[in-house]
């Protein structure tokens, strides 16, 4: 089978992932000047960080054959509660530790509902996404307050160095967190068990896979880091914004599956929702460079993504699935 | 009572419970809003709702992750062009221009929705997510901020008479129903290697099925032009998620193969009614979101206990 497809397997979509998000910088820095510029770099590295940890959730939910929709709203969630307790005069670790706890819940709640009861999780998670936003905005009235840490605000700075890197910290810390996913996915019994599940989630269960808690777990999990996106946007934006994580709702998808993921369950990694986290801020750039309004940016992207996918990501005929 | 009448008030059951709940409830709560003298202005007020959850249902309906999420976009782009560019720019008023141009438009969009996941297959999820992005984008570019006025007679077909699309839709797919190609889209929704091995074309099922949800969500996107009386850039893509969520409140399960056009409305009015009883409260709007969400996931999972009851019982 491999022969007659280039990008039939995994391996070969994510390399695939990885030479388009280079020709687009090639192309950036042959048509815009100053696209390779050591401050455009740093900009573009610490956006696609941001999208990187939104989408270890989506990554690991989509390998388990579910989605998440509620990961913009747990993003609001975290950005305004820890701007708000921050605000309050609360320790700032106490803020991330509660909100932490609290994303938890919330996606142990999803995963619990989704597979205890067999729903789509497209529905549980857009509903409990709204509950949680709901809340927030009755508990600020709609009108956030507070501010941003300045532990955070020099962690994911654009002008931030880490020691003798011209980075910020949170470019850094991205690279170790993404070997830890990239470990955990691959190495461990969890990874495992989360592979085997997404790909057969009849067969999984036989295997002593316990469905419920694997998928409370990688739904918390998700939250989770949907959580520390939402805290790290506060120090990127300086100031509390309820809607700050609806632009990835749908680039979170986006990346996942333009690095290779099937949201079919059981095939994806996280090198490839890099790879894909590095084709769309590479897209988005590119076109704000070339003078494009923000609707026709929008219909690029759209004509991008699909042309992209239909690329090295196209799914296989039902006639060689038999 | 004969199987087919009884799986299908399995499936449709628990929505149609809470459709007789709700309805006595808005009933209780609001009698003046509710009163027969307005039953009309409210048909109006749910149609484009009931319309993008009957153009959602078939691409679900064919399986294997199956799902438009262009429905809503396509409804705004629908309503700009017919708008802004049809009837403001090149002046075309007549409704036999129209309604067949806002057909077009959207078999145009569901064929190339329906190339792009069953032909180049791309996971239907992404594909419609680019048509999504595509029409929101050219949606916004032509029709930068909202604009009036609308013809005479679309904006006539808001309230009682919005009813007469919805019944053109349900004709459609009653006639849908009686071909074969009905129980060939149905069979692929539910084992698509089980068809593909019995000699049905997989691929062509799929694609009827695309052009048949951009056929319908053009038709809603007219009921949205009525409804508003004008053209705006930003409602169309609101409906997308709401439709979607209306649809699996409705029994159509999202795996394929199990559901119909009637459970969907059932569950956009069930929607619909939800939105009112809230208002009634008058309640901040926060609540109200709190609240829709709650009912939305009990919902579910009242369908899902429901179902496996259900199960049990056979």
């Amino acid at each position: 089978m491999a022969g007659r497809n280039l990008f039939a397997t995994t391996n070969a979509r994510v390399v695939g992932a990885f030479c388009v998000a280079a020709l687009l910088q090639l192309a950036g820095t042959i048509l815009i000047p100053g696209y390779s510029a050591p401050f455009a770099v740093r900009a573009m590295l610490v956006l696609a960080s941001l999208l990187a940890v939104a989408s270890i959730g989506q990554t690991l939910v989509v390998i388990m054959g579910g989605i998440d929709l509620s990961i913009p709203f747990v993003i609001g969630f975290a950005n305004v509660v820890a701007a708000q307790l921050y605000g309050d005069g609360w320790n700032f670790f106490l803020v991330c530790a509660l909100v932490g706890v609290l994303a938890l819940v919330i996606g142990g709640l999803n995963g619990l509902i989704s597979r205890s009861l067999d729903i789509q999780p497209l529905i549980v998670t857009l509903g409990i996404g709204m509950i949680v936003q709901g809340l927030v905005l009755l508990w600020t009235a709609g009108f956030p307050s507070g501010s941003a840490p300045p532990v955070v605000s020099g962690f994911v700075s654009i002008g931030g160095s880490a020691g003798p890197l011209p980075v910020p910290w949170l470019v850094p810390s991205l690279v170790v967190l993404a070997a830890f996913v990239v470990l955990v996915l691959e190495r461990t019994p969890y990874g495992r068990r989360l592979y085997a599940l997404g790909s057969n989630p009849g067969a999984a269960p036989l295997a002593l896979i316990d469905p419920v808690r694997m998928w409370m777990v990688t739904y918390a999990a998700s939250a989770f880091f949907a959580a520390v996106a939402g805290v790290l946007l506060l120090g990127f934006t300086g100031s509390a914004y309820g809607d700050v994580g609806q632009p990835y709702l749908f680039q979170t998808i986006a990346a996942v599956v333009v690095g290779g993921a099937a949201l079919v369950g059981g095939r994806g990694s996280y090198l490839g929702t890099i790879a894909g986290v590095l084709v769309l801020t590479e897209i988005n750039t590119l076109l704000i460079g070339l003078g494009f309004q923000p609707s026709a940016v929008q219909a690029a992207l759209g004509l991008i993504i699909v042309l992209l996918v239909s690329l090295y990501g196209r799914e296989r005929h039902v006639s060689t699935t038999i | 009572m004969n199987p087919r009448l009884s799986s299908i008030s399995r499936s449709v059951g628990f929505a149609v419970v809470l459709l007789i709940i709700l309805l006595a409830v808005n009933l209780i709560l609001s009698p003046a809003r509710f009163q027969p003298g307005s039953w009309g202005a409210l048909v109006g007020l749910a149609a484009p709702l009931i319309g993008a959850a009957i153009a959602s249902t078939p691409v679900i309906l064919a399986g294997r992750g199956g799902i438009d999420i262009s429905v809503g976009p396509l409804m705004g782009f629908v309503n700009a062009v017919v708008i802004q560019v049809l009837f403001l720019k090149a002046g075309i008023s007549s409704p036999l221009l129209l309604v067949p141009a806002a057909l077009l438009i959207g078999a145009l969009v569901g064929a190339a929705n329906g190339f792009l996941a069953t032909v180049v297959r791309i996971q239907p999820i992404v594909a419609t997510l680019g048509t999504y992005l595509i029409l929101t984008g050219i949606t916004l570019t032509i029709l930068p901020a909202p604009i009036g006025p609308a013809p005479a007679w679309l904006k006539a077909l808001a309230g009682p008479w919005s009813l007469l699309p919805l019944l053109l839709m349900f004709i459609g797919w009653g006639l849908v129903r009686r071909t074969p190609y009905y129980d060939q889209l149905m069979a692929v929704g539910s084992d698509d290697r089980a068809a593909y091995t019995a000699g049905v074309d997989v691929t062509r099922v799929r694609l009827i099925a695309y052009v048949m949800a951009g056929i319908l969500g053009g038709c809603a996107g007219l009921m949205l032009t009525a409804l508003i009386g004008s053209a705006d850039p930003n409602i169309g893509p609101t409906y997308t998620l709401i439709a979607i969520a209306a649809v699996a409140l409705g029994g159509v399960s999202l795996a394929g193969g199990r559901g119909g056009v009637a459970g969907a409305a059932v569950g956009a009015v069930d929607i619909f009614l939800l939105q009112s009883v809230l208002t009634t409260f008058n309640v901040s709007t926060f609540v109200l979101q709190i609240a829709y969400g709650a009912i939305l996931v009990l919902a579910v999972m009242l369908t899902a206990l429901q179902e496996r009851l259900a199960m049990r019982a056979r």
